[in-house]
């Protein structure tokens, strides 16, 4: 069986992992499957402007910087309930396809995959969410979601990242984003918890981080039929995270 | 009148908001003489390769006006660069800068 690396890099900056990401991708590296641990932290989209998203002087405190893929703001609080991933996989065979949703989903069926064996009814939303299913009324379903995505491609290989959200401070994040002042914050407030949820609120109890990152890798182990090893960034990868660095931390590349 | 409005060289920045499927597009136009003479695009959308993005915005420039000319521009830098982006369309860009336009 195929053995591809596993890295855990546990709590960093983002600005460093934001570099060694990108590293991962345009390196010699491999097909890897990677976790860490943002702090206090925002990452923009590629094309998003940090002036029109954020209430700048509100997030004095947060560490910004801008990620290589688009999609939106990625907002971690201090509470550190929160899964990050990363793929850097070659494209075009049988387990990922070139098409972008379709290998979406089989990254996020990782995600959906651990999910389920939580008991929770996950699904796939196109383009890049992972949503919790849940009747609503008598009528239909209701989904929320859990896990927001964004890939992006680099000769023959894609880079994915995400999120696995198990706790979540929309108060905090309202204070940060760029929103217009309601006037009634509880009520802005759930309507966001109609659309969102996290792993805590939906079994009831604070699961250890380690386990679901375990379940994960193992899900990740049978989706792509191979065999995950602990591994490190090779020297190659180091020198090219080393050359993006004075990127990451850029007031040009965060604000421009 | 539409000779005053030739006339007229003070150009002010407007902004266009439009929704795709796959995700949101502000537009920041500037028109000078009936041509597009600045032009800013962001948001949450997905576009690969990410880089085609300026490529699209130095075409606008200098593109006139109006809705046929931008999406022709747009399409041309779509298939010059093999340009992909789930959930949005050329005519997602164009429509977010006609609202600017219209704005």
């Amino acid at each position: 069986m195929e053995t591809w690396r596993f890295i855990d890099f546990g709590p960093v900056d983002i600005r460093n992992m934001m570099a060694m990401d990108e590293a991962i991708l345009k390196g010699d590296g491999g097909n890897t499957f990677f976790f860490w641990t943002p702090k206090k932290s925002i990452i923009l989209g590629f094309f998003q402007k940090a002036e029109l998203e954020l209430n700048l002087t509100n997030c004095k405190d947060y560490t910004i910087t801008r990620r290589i893929s688009g999609g939106g703001i990625a907002f971690s609080d201090d509470r550190g309930r929160q899964i990050n991933y990363g793929v850097v996989e070659t494209i075009g065979n049988e387990l990922l396809p070139l098409d972008i949703i379709e290998s979406y989903k089989q990254i996020c069926g990782v995600i959906i995959d651990a999910l389920i064996h939580y008991g929770l009814n996950a699904g796939f939303r196109p383009i890049n969410d992972v949503v919790i299913n849940t009747p609503y009324l008598n009528t239909g379903i209701r989904s929320k979601k859990i896990s927001g995505n964004a890939q992006t491609r680099w000769e023959g290989k894609l880079l994915q990242n995400g999120t696995l959200l198990l706790d979540f401070d929309i108060k905090e994040m309202l204070r940060i984003l760029n929103t217009p002042k309601e006037k009634f914050l509880d009520k802005k407030i759930a309507s966001i918890e109609e659309g969102l949820t996290w792993l805590d609120r939906e079994l009831g109890e604070k699961l250890d981080m380690e386990d679901i990152k375990d379940v994960m890798k193992r899900k990740f182990e049978e989706r792509f039929h191979i065999k995950l090893k602990t591994g490190k960034l090779n020297a190659k990868e180091i020198n090219i995270t080393n050359s993006l660095l004075p990127k990451y931390y850029s007031h040009e590349w965060v604000f421009r | 009148m539409p000779f005053l409005k030739a006339l007229n060289v003070e150009s002010k920045t407007k902004q266009g908001i439009h929704k795709s499927k796959g995700g949101l597009i502000r537009s920041f136009v500037t028109v000078e003489k009936g041509n597009i003479k600045d032009i800013e695009i962001s948001g949450d959308f997905f576009l690969f390769p990410e880089e085609a993005l300026f490529k699209i915005l130095e075409q606008l420039k200098g593109t006139q006006a109006n809705r046929e000319e931008i999406q022709k521009s747009i399409e041309r830098i779509y298939e010059k660069e093999r340009i992909q982006s789930p959930g949005t369309l050329p005519s997602d860009f164009t429509e977010s800068i006609m609202k600017a336009l219209e704005a």
